[in-house]
């Protein structure tokens, strides 16, 4: 649920990265939190990671970021990843709770290509658990994974994944690589934008 | 469906929590909506808390621990606190939207303490309510 402050003129976002386990979730918010370590010192929010032995999600990665004044608002992001695996469906929802935007990260693998849309199924039936849907809130799909080399390891095309995924959606979409860091800002600026636009645009939120 | 806090409310109940931290000698207070977003903090120590993480966290185990209680058929529990060396912790539910945490030393009195979270949750509640 995005908060907006009117006293000290803050606006803060919830921003969940959803996808099948192993798609790139936790690897997009480390290159976005090890980047923005490297060059803002002043960002001071800790990256939070509830997982098993440092490895699968269990329940969330977090941090927030601090992205200056739009509108005369300072604007605070706050990035969640959500746990893939099936059986932690119950933190999944909960990290869903208050969700104003959504990057979906796909995994483009041939052999992956169930997993993602089942795992977009998930999300809506999780929207609705909410009582949402995705008309209510910002989607970007990011097909991840871009850099893997074909020859070792088949890859679903683009225009096969938009297909499966998007073609009822026309959502924007990025190819992407959480390892090499190729798109991974694109797709977080993109949906940061869109999220706030959507909500100064749903909260009537006067130009400061 | 955005929380607009305006610029009276946002005031009140900074005043309540600064009271309530002088009044009840707790360590730091702290508002998070459900979903892990914090809202307000008050406490002398208010620089040597991540206020982010301790909200998303605190929310988290929040939810967690309603699921528990479900699943031994408890409706919730009644009293959520952890006790630790230098600092206890307790949770508040002031509305279905906000949690309320609480930091204080080992050597206050929890009941007094929840007395006086009593007294000021409603309060609470309603400015930050809809
Ligand atoms: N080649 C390649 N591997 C990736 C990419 N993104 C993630 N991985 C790897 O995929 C595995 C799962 O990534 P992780 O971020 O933990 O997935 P999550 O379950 O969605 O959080 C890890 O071994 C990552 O190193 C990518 O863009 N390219
Ligand atoms: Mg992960």
């Amino acid at each position: 649920m995005a908060t907006i402050n009117l006293k000290d003129k803050s606006i803060r976002i919830k921003l969940v990265y959803y996808g099948p386990g192993r798609s790139g979730k936790t690897t997009n918010l480390e290159y976005i939190y090890n980047k923005i370590q490297e060059n803002d010192e002043k960002q001071k929010g800790k990256m939070v990671s509830i997982d098993t032995n440092g490895d699968r999600t269990m329940f969330f990665d977090f941090f927030p970021i601090d992205l200056g004044k739009i509108n005369g608002f300072a604007l605070k992001l706050q990035l969640y990843t959500t746990p893939g695996q099936v059986k932690y469906e119950f933190t999944r929802r909960l990290v869903l709770k208050g969700v104003d935007g959504i990057v979906f990260v796909a995994d483009s693998m041939a052999s992956r290509q169930e997993a993602n849309a089942q795992s977009f199924e998930n999300l809506k039936e999780n929207l609705a658990f909410h009582n949402k849907t995705l008309s209510d809130i910002k989607v970007v799909f990011q097909w991840n994974k871009r850099d893997i080399d074909e020859n070792l390891i088949p890859l679903a095309s683009v225009e096969e994944m938009e297909k499966t995924l998007n073609s009822k959606y026309g959502y924007t979409s990025f190819p992407a690589s959480a390892e090499t860091g190729l798109n991974v800002f694109k797709t977080v600026n993109y949906i940061a934008k869109e999220t706030v636009k959507h909500v100064i645009a749903l909260n009537d939120i006067k130009k400061g | 469906m955005s929380l607009i806090i305006n610029k009276e409310s946002a005031d009140k109940v900074e005043k309540i929590l600064e009271r309530f931290v002088e009044e009840s000698g707790a360590t730091y207070v702290l508002l998070t909506d459900m979903g892990g977003g914090m809202l307000f903090e008050s406490g002398a120590d208010v620089v040597s808390y991540n206020g982010d993480a301790l909200a998303v966290l605190s929310a988290a185990n929040y939810a967690a621990t309603n699921e528990i209680a479900k699943l031994i058929d408890e409706e919730s529990f009644s009293l959520l606190f952890h006790r630790g060396n230098n600092e206890n912790i307790h949770f508040t539910k002031v509305s279905p939207d906000v949690l309320m945490i609480v930091l204080f030393k080992p050597f206050l009195s929890l009941g007094l303490l929840r007395l006086k979270i009593g007294k000021i949750q409603d309060e609470i509640a309603s400015l930050l309510g809809k």
